[in-house]
């Protein structure tokens, strides 16, 4: 017999294959520029990548504004394609469709971004556009009121969504009213229901700030001088006048936490046939020491697929198509939040074992082979999270919403590496707080109301109320997704529960982009 | 156009046991894909088994003869990868994506379980995933607002005995009726090496990967009898208006509509795509324009079409009701723009922005080596054809304002049209909820009552 027949097992090679010789991967050199008027621009040459992205990150968003304004930055955002000096927004979207540019806005709790991906031959009249639109919006009265509407009759919709409803509730109980974080970024409908153009205006006047500004482009420049084009469009832009720099928290209190306790809080759905659980706490801000530990520890937690929250619930038990957990860095303390739907018989028992895998990661220490998983993930996976231009841009925008350096993400691997079982575990004892942690359940508490009392997880609330609700917090729009391939929605699947662990930036995507139409549902 | 996409250059090829192999280098990063499509969807199933395909797929994570349960993608993750797998009407997916030093376990793993899936399987295994299938069925759809649409889109588009008539995750009773049985029926039948592609994409060497395919996939048997589907062919229309009233738990009436329209791989479905990207493709499309933003009384539309192979595709849109605002006065609309992309030609500039989009995304889609794997998979498991690749950009960029008109007008017909119509549950709740009206029967008074009744609850959510 050859060696080759030796570890052949009936049709196939027993023997798992051993890896290759790795080759080297280095995140791609970043050339960093400041204007004089303090713009930073960071520009990434990725020879292939003829999809350009770029994207200006501006240091201001929801987490700035009185509460009074809540929902301004979210608005003025949206409403910041919708016209400009030179063309209103029906010319301005041609003129970029021409281009076979995508501009697109978005404001999140730290900052405001403009973005625009193009083919890179179009590169520069691109980025004219994005200039005219960043430096000269009109905020046209009546579009603004038309998104303002949007926005209301999103938040009737978010009402009827279990998943969001269970967000927003969730979010405004674990944090204190007073908080920024209690309520949801894009604002409440008494918030929204009082915002006008001028207030869209002055809440992005108020982020307008080249020196709390950074330009990121990244792609196939092919000899373009990005650096040169940024001084053309951008190096005459100077703060508007009469708007006083910030640099954090004078609107108030972003992150105080609820001084509830351990609550249980149900909103009562008639008939549902899953409870969404939401079980946790304030949590972290970008800014800790131990990030690196944080993100082994929450990867085991409850990041990757084989984390302890997915093993115990869909593969050990079959409760639900994926449970996870993980925190939401920001500026201030983002939340804390394990999840999952269940279907209603379950909710008990599914929420007894949730607490119990938070406990176990406070009390018992990880095994050599959770480490290795979660480590060796975090490390081998860099390399393909940059693909994309807009990849990259994104990593890259995500350093400067925290004003972090570029070192943070080349030195992001051998932190990792670092980690050990001491570390994750003291992570999980600093970070978990499951005297503290508040159960939210979306569901039909007739069906579980008695068995949740019975166990006794700490003071019940129960709302029975259908009506209108007090504010929430929470994700900005209703998806309207386009159907597809069952399991393609790339958070779930067969891999359902494995919510990525953040990378060095944010876990708060400030490039994600806006998709509310559908245009192709093809396969792939 | 200045911009053009990058051609991708593959090596294709079959294994004596009848395994297509595509390969395509490219060494700009160090990661490469790993993807196998197999020729078998939700139309393959029979009759009170709707949902197998997909139930299968989830068991072809529960570990195989040389990997334990949840092994696979533990051993994925170690290595720094990413994985799933999807089911679709027409076939079944599983991809990994890895830096490209861990090739081999991507290929190992994928034959492991081609070859060897029975000798894992166990009642336990299948019965776990059976609840988590249970539960994503939940999630996505029965516990989701408007979350019935897909389902009935399809029920109505496709007669009772045809293969798309239902949707991929199927039902309840059907999920709990399957059996240890099926699972090695449908294995033995459908997951042999001759009704599969593999494609590996990314920083390898196409000798190195052709020998370890060879090592780890040559001796598993093709099975010689793989059964044809048959003919799927239906009428081009659907002979007549279909229209359903679905009471549902939501604040805002919706309505969807839905068409059969040319099958996958027909150049008219591409013409449909492009129509479909200037119907509702983002601020500057014609419905978007006209309903959200001029007239102001929907808060959102799509349209897009869905390719399938066999008997017709489908071509679908929706448009979400303002309050207070007549759910006939947006359905009008809706056929009204339809109606005139079926009548005029679209202008040239028009025609341009469309491009200039489809082409700008299409560079983005195919930098990503997942992307580019599935995708010579795709053509070459619907279309025998992986090729295909390079060549639907310039499909798309050929199409004209008169190909968009002629398919327009052959599938934006009220006779093959079905509009189902979401309305805000009534407080005295009907024990029916549901009311159908058949073919050739539109209602639009009832779709009127029921419009002006949603308006008034929405503003009791509101107050």
């Amino acid at each position: 017999m050859t060696a080759q027949q030796q570890e052949r097992d009936g049709f196939v090679i027993a023997e798992r294959p051993a890896p290759g010789t790795p080759r080297p991967y280095d995140f791609p050199n970043v050339a960093t520029t400041r204007l004089a008027n303090g713009l930073t621009v960071l520009v990434a040459d990725l020879p292939g990548r003829p999809l350009i992205s770029a994207v200006m990150v501006l240091r201001t968003g929801a987490g700035d504004e009185p509460a009074a304004l809540a929902g301004s930055a979210v608005l003025a955002a949206r409403a910041l394609t919708e016209g400009t000096e030179r063309y209103d927004a029906v010319a301005l979207t041609e003129a970029s469709e021409r281009l076979g540019a995508s501009l697109h806005a978005e404001s999140g709790w730290d900052a405001t971004t403009l973005g625009v991906d193009v083919p890179a031959s179009r590169l520069e009249p691109a980025l004219e556009l994005f200039a005219e639109v960043l430096l000269h919006p009109t905020f046209p009265a009546s579009d603004v009121e038309r998104l303002r509407d949007e926005r209301l009759n999103d938040l009737l919709q978010a009402q009827a969504d279990p998943r969001r409803r269970a967000d927003e509730t969730y979010i405004a109980t674990i944090y204190a009213p007073r908080s920024a974080y209690h309520r949801p970024s894009a604002g409440t409908r008494e918030t929204v229901e009082g915002l006008t153009a001028d207030i869209a205006r002055r809440a992005y006047e108020r982020a307008l700030d080249p020196s709390r500004a950074t330009l990121v482009v990244a792609g196939d420049l092919g000899g373009q001088d990005v650096a040169a084009m940024a001084e053309r469009l951008f190096g005459a832009w100077t703060r508007p006048a009469a708007i006083v720099p910030t640099d954090s928290g004078v609107m108030g209190v972003l992150d105080a936490p609820s001084s509830t306790g351990r609550i249980v809080r149900v909103v009562h759905r008639p008939g549902s046939v899953q409870t969404e659980i939401r079980i946790g706490h304030a949590g972290l801000p970008r800014h800790i020491p131990d990030f690196h530990a944080v993100s082994v520890m929450s990867a085991i937690l409850g990041g990757l697929f084989n984390s302890r929250l997915n093993m115990q619930l869909r593969e050990a038990k079959g409760y639900t198509y994926g449970a996870g957990a993980g925190f939401d860095l920001r500026r201030g303390a983002g939340p804390f939040t394990a999840r999952a739907a269940v279907n209603t018989e379950v909710t008990v028992p599914a929420v007894i074992d949730t607490l119990a895998e938070l406990q176990r990661m406070r009390d018992e220490p990880i095994t050599d082979t959770e480490l290795a998983a979660a480590r060796d993930f975090l490390v081998g996976v860099f390399p393909l999270r940059f693909e994309t231009a807009g990849a990259v841009v994104g990593a890259l925008a995500g350093l400067a919403v925290h004003g972090l350096p570029i070192q943070e993400l080349i030195d992001y691997r051998r932190r990792i590496e670092g980690v050990d079982v001491a570390a994750v575990g003291a992570a999980a004892r600093d970070h978990l707080h499951i005297d503290r942690a508040a159960i939210v359940l979306v569901g039909d508490v007739d069906a579980f109301g008695e068995a949740l009392e019975a166990a006794g997880l700490g003071t019940l609330v129960i709302d029975r109320d259908e009506g209108p609700h007090a504010a929430g917090a929470m994700p900005d729009e209703a998806e309207t997704e386009a159907p597809g391939p069952t399991d393609a929605d790339d958070e779930h699947g067969p891999t359902a529960g494995a919510e990525d662990p953040s990378l060095p930036g944010t876990s708060d995507d400030p490039t994600s982009a806006d998709t509310t139409s559908a245009d192709g549902g093809r396969d792939g | 156009m200045p911009t053009s996409v990058p051609q991708v250059r593959f090596t294709d090829e079959r294994l004596p046991n009848g395994l297509r192999l595509i390969i395509a280098e490219d060494h700009l990063a160090p990661v490469v894909a790993v993807n196998v499509w197999y020729n078998v969807g939700s139309k393959h199933e029979q009759p009170g088994k709707t949902g197998f395909a997909h139930l299968f797929e989830h068991v072809m994570f529960q570990g195989s003869k040389h990997v334990a349960k949840a092994e696979h993608i533990a051993l994925i993750q170690a290595a720094g990868g990413t994985m799933n797998g999807t089911t679709w009407l027409d076939r079944t997916n599983y991809f990994e994506t890895l830096p490209s030093h861990q090739v081999d376990l991507g290929l190992w793993l994928e034959a492991d379980r081609m070859a060897t899936l029975l000798e894992a399987l166990s009642q336990e295994n299948l019965d776990n995933q059976r609840e988590v299938v249970k539960n994503e069925k939940r999630w996505s759809y029965d516990n989701r607002p408007y979350g019935s649409w897909q389902e009935k889109l399809q029920a109505h588009l496709f007669p009772s005995d045809h293969p798309y008539h239902h949707s991929t995750i199927g039902s309840m009773e059907d999920l709990d009726a399957a059996s240890i049985e099926d699972v090695s029926e449908f294995f033995r039948t459908y997951y042999a090496p001759n009704n599969a592609v593999l494609s590996v994409v990314g920083d390898v060497d196409t000798a190195a990967v052709r020998a370890s395919v060879d090592r780890y996939f040559g001796a598993i048997p093709a099975n010689p009898s793989i059964p044809s589907l048959g003919d799927l062919s239906l009428p081009p229309t659907l002979g007549g208006e279909i229209r359903e009233i679905v009471h549902d738990r939501v604040p805002l009436p919706r309505i969807y509509l839905g068409f059969r329209a040319p099958v996958y791989g027909d150049p008219r479905l591409d013409a449909l795509d492009v129509a479909g990207q200037i119907l509702a493709g983002g601020k500057g499309s014609r419905l978007h324009r006209r309903l959200v933003r001029d007239e102001r009384i929907a808060q959102d539309v799509a349209i897009f079409t869905l390719g399938f192979i066999g008997g017709a595709s489908i071509c679908a849109g929706w448009a979400t009701v303002r309050p207070g605002v007549p759910v006939e006065r947006v359905e009008a609309a809706f056929h009204e723009e339809l109606e005139r992309l079926a009548t005029e030609p679209v202008s040239a500039d028009e025609l341009a922005r469309a491009f200039a989009l489809i082409e700008a995304d299409e560079l983005g889609s195919v930098q990503r080596v997942e992307e580019r794997a599935d995708r010579l998979s795709m053509y070459a498991t619907l279309f025998d054809d992986p090729g295909l690749i390079n060549q639907m950009l310039p499909r798309y960029l050929s199409v004209t304002a008169e190909g968009i008109r002629d398919v327009a007008a052959a599938t934006f017909r009220a006779d093959n049209r079905l509009v189902l119509t979401y309305l805000p549950e009534e407080p005295p709740a009907d024990s029916a909820a549901i009311d159908v009206d058949a073919a050739n029967e539109a209602d639009g008074s009832d779709a009127g009552d029921r419009g002006r009744a949603e308006a008034d609850s929405g503003e009791e959510v509101a107050a």
